[in-house]
């Protein structure tokens, strides 16, 4: 929404009686959507994480307490903690990875942008899950690239790629890279390209230009980037299941454990709840930030 | 929110909203106590068509001429359908959705049983189950069944360990062995509490099936100094050990006997049932009670049980069947891996996971985070 927000300013119109209407009706699915799907179901979640479950393991509404108190255990904060890091990690190293890509793209691909970003899109079009099996057979320990290593002497019998912490950070970083791509491509490509020549004009050098013209213009479609990055990052389960190991468990893979093999759907919704309330202090520093750009650019 | 759109009409949002809440509603009320099914839709039945055959299994879990076949004979269609786990499968039953035959393993066929969501069935239905609990008499009263009454056993399976002989040669035949020196660092478990937490109780000369704290506190410690030494917690033993990920895995028998099949050198590879014990698990066919046709399900077992069918589906699964006659296929098939055969000493010693109160299951839950979470 923030990207769109340029563009459609200018073209800004009382809209008719009928119009009203028409938007009206194009409301609606949105609406029914998001109230059945996101709202109604996080009330469940809500609603469960005080739940019981029958003999039969089944989740059963009630008022219990027990779900809530267990997450007292140290060992979900140590997991929490952990996923945390890893996010914020994979935020870090996709910005460092994607701002060049993205800026290069958009500054030098000329007629060819659009090739470059369809380029970088599609392969996502296949499922993350699918992506992730693919890597977990390239870098397996017969794999075709620990064996290629061996061979050329950069690796001895007991170097492992897959179940390490860097497995499960790569694995993350590759998986959410392109979020970060994007947002910060659309910045990039609406970026006037004479502020740069105006900093270049005003004796900036290249590296004070960029830090002081390029990247604060830019700050908004980095900041989203970070967001879309950060919120599918903490609550993964894949990566760590398929590239990690014992000590790279993540809070994502102890939640789906609660709702299969645990047959304990309260206590997964309750480590759910924790989840997004800690998405959601993220969530408020970001939009704390926003308002603030926003005020800062109607003066 | 862009301020171009302008606001709709606060009455039109709120009874969209309404209704999306309403849809949710239901959805939730797979939460509130279930009726009980009538005692007529429990009753057996007799076996004859009455209808296609919906179908709802592991995926690849019976050979397909074998449907086939059964379409030919009984001139009725096979309408397939998967599930992905236990969990799954049940959650699908308890939202309504109806099928003929179903496979769920002992435990689950006993909360579906005490549940009231199998409908029985009669033995003299099935010509060809004498060969069953004639030979296997564990199966003519399993702790899971009383008399079978709602179950036919479909597979017998094991846990043990799987290993790669090339890179550690021999083990001794123990649990222990996952303590190997040689191994460490490339050792996993399967991802699954049951099998984990016992594992540790059978070496500990607990039971398997143990909800007790302290029992589970010696477990988790014990699994603890094992931790370091593991590389992770999977249940794709079988690639595991053929990708070299893996050098021992603990390992499900039938994984290992199919292993054999995608192994260029069988002879590089180990699968061991240690001494101590090895938790013994089964699957069986079940009807449930809202089955549409339950006739039909009903030949379906016993077109399954014949003998030709029994060895299809061995050799195309891997996993024996607890049909007399068929031990020999099963053991030419595992030649290489002969502990993977499960016996009738091994059943009656009955090493099963059994289902716990709830205040158990949620011990084994918080042993399990603990395990897994370190």
């Amino acid at each position: 929404m923030t990207l769109l927000r340029g563009p459609f300013r200018t073209r800004r119109r009382a809209p008719g009686a009928a119009g009203t209407r028409m938007w009206t009706w194009f409301m609606l699915p949105g609406t029914l959507w998001m109230t059945g799907f996101l709202i109604a179901s996080l009330l469940l979640v809500a609603v469960l994480a005080v739940g019981t479950t029958d003999e039969l393991g089944n989740p059963r509404f009630g008022f219990d307490l027990g779900s809530v108190r267990a997450l007292a255990d140290p060992a979900y904060t140590e997991v929490l903690a952990r996923s945390l890091g890893y996010a914020l990690l994979t935020c870090v190293i996709c910005l460092l990875i994607a701002y060049p890509v993205a800026y290069t793209i958009a500054l030098y691909g000329g007629r060819y942008k659009h090739a470059m970003i369809a380029a970088i899109v599609v392969p996502f079009f296949a499922n993350y899950l699918v992506r992730m099996y693919g890597w977990s057979v390239v870098l397996s320990d017969d794999g075709p690239l620990l064996r290629a290593l061996r061979s050329l002497g950069l690796a001895d019998g007991g170097t492992k790629i897959l179940n390490t912490g860097f497995g499960v950070v790569a694995g993350l970083v590759y998986g959410f890279v392109v979020f970060m791509i994007i947002p910060l491509y659309a910045a990039l490509e609406r970026l006037d390209v004479s502020l740069i020549e105006a900093g270049r004009d005003l004796y900036g050098g290249p590296v004070r230009t960029f830090f002081f013209v390029t990247l604060p213009a830019t700050r908004q479609g980095a900041t989203a980037g970070l967001v879309l990055v950060f919120l599918p990052a903490m609550g993964d389960f894949v990566s760590a299941q398929l590239m990690g190991g014992p000590d790279q468990i993540m809070i994502g893979n102890l939640i789906q454990d609660k709702f299969f093999q645990g047959q304990n759907w309260p206590l997964g919704s309750a480590l759910t709840m924790l989840l997004m309330l800690v998405l959601l202090l993220g969530m408020l520093g970001y939009l704390r930030r926003t308002r603030k750009d926003e005020a800062e650019a109607r003066r | 929110m862009s301020p171009e759109v302008p606001p709709p009409s606060r009455r039109a949002v709120l009874r969209a909203g309404a209704c999306g809440l309403l849809g949710a509603a239901a959805g939730g009320c797979g939460f509130m106590p279930a009726k009980t099914p009538d005692e007529k839709d429990l009753a057996p039945v007799e076996a004859r068509v009455d209808g296609d055959l919906v179908y709802f299994n592991w995926a690849d879990y019976v050979d397909p001429s074998v449907f086939k076949g059964f379409e030919k004979e009984y001139g009725v269609k096979v309408i397939q359908s998967n599930f992905d786990s236990m969990e799954g499968m049940v959650a699908k039953l308890n939202a309504g959705n109806r099928y003929d035959i179903i496979f769920p393993t002992a435990k689950w066929a006993q909360r579906l049983a005490r549940g009231g969501r199998l409908r029985r069935i009669d033995h003299s239905q099935l010509a060809n189950s004498k060969a069953v609990f004639g030979k296997y008499t564990y199966f003519a009263d399993p702790w899971y069944d009383p008399g079978s009454a709602h179950t036919v056993p479909f597979t017998a399976y094991k846990t043990g360990i799987g290993w790669r002989r090339d890179r550690i040669g021999d083990l001794t035949g123990s649990w222990k062995d996952l303590w190997n020196d040689r191994a460490s660092g490339r050792v996993f478990l399967l991802d699954d509490r049951d099998e984990v937490l016992g594992m540790g109780a059978l070496e500990l000369g607990l039971d398997v099936s143990t909800g007790d704290a302290g029992d589970l506190n010696r477990i988790t410690a014990l699994l603890g100094s094992l931790r370091p030494r593991l590389r992770g917690f999977s249940s794709d033993s079988y690639n595991n050990l053929l990708n070299g990920n893996a050098v021992m895995t603990q390992a499900w028998s039938g994984d290992m006997a199919a292993m054999l099949n995608q192994a260029k050198d069988p002879s590089v590879f180990g699968f061991e049932a240690p001494r101590e014990g090895t938790p013994i698990n089964s699957d069986c066919y079940a009807v449930p009670w809202n089955a549409p046709h339950p006739g039909t399900a009903l030949l379906f077992i016993d077109y399954m049980l014949r003998p030709e069918n029994v060895k299809k589906n061995i050799e195309y699964i891997g996993y024996p069947m607890p049909v007399a006659g068929s031990e020999k296929v099963y053991a030419a098939l595992v030649e290489p891996f002969p502990e993977c055969i499960v016996t009738e000493d091994e059943l009656k010693a009955d090493l099963f996971f059994r289902n716990g109160g709830r205040a158990a299951e949620d011990a084994r839950d918080t042993a399990w985070t603990h395990v897994k979470a370190g």
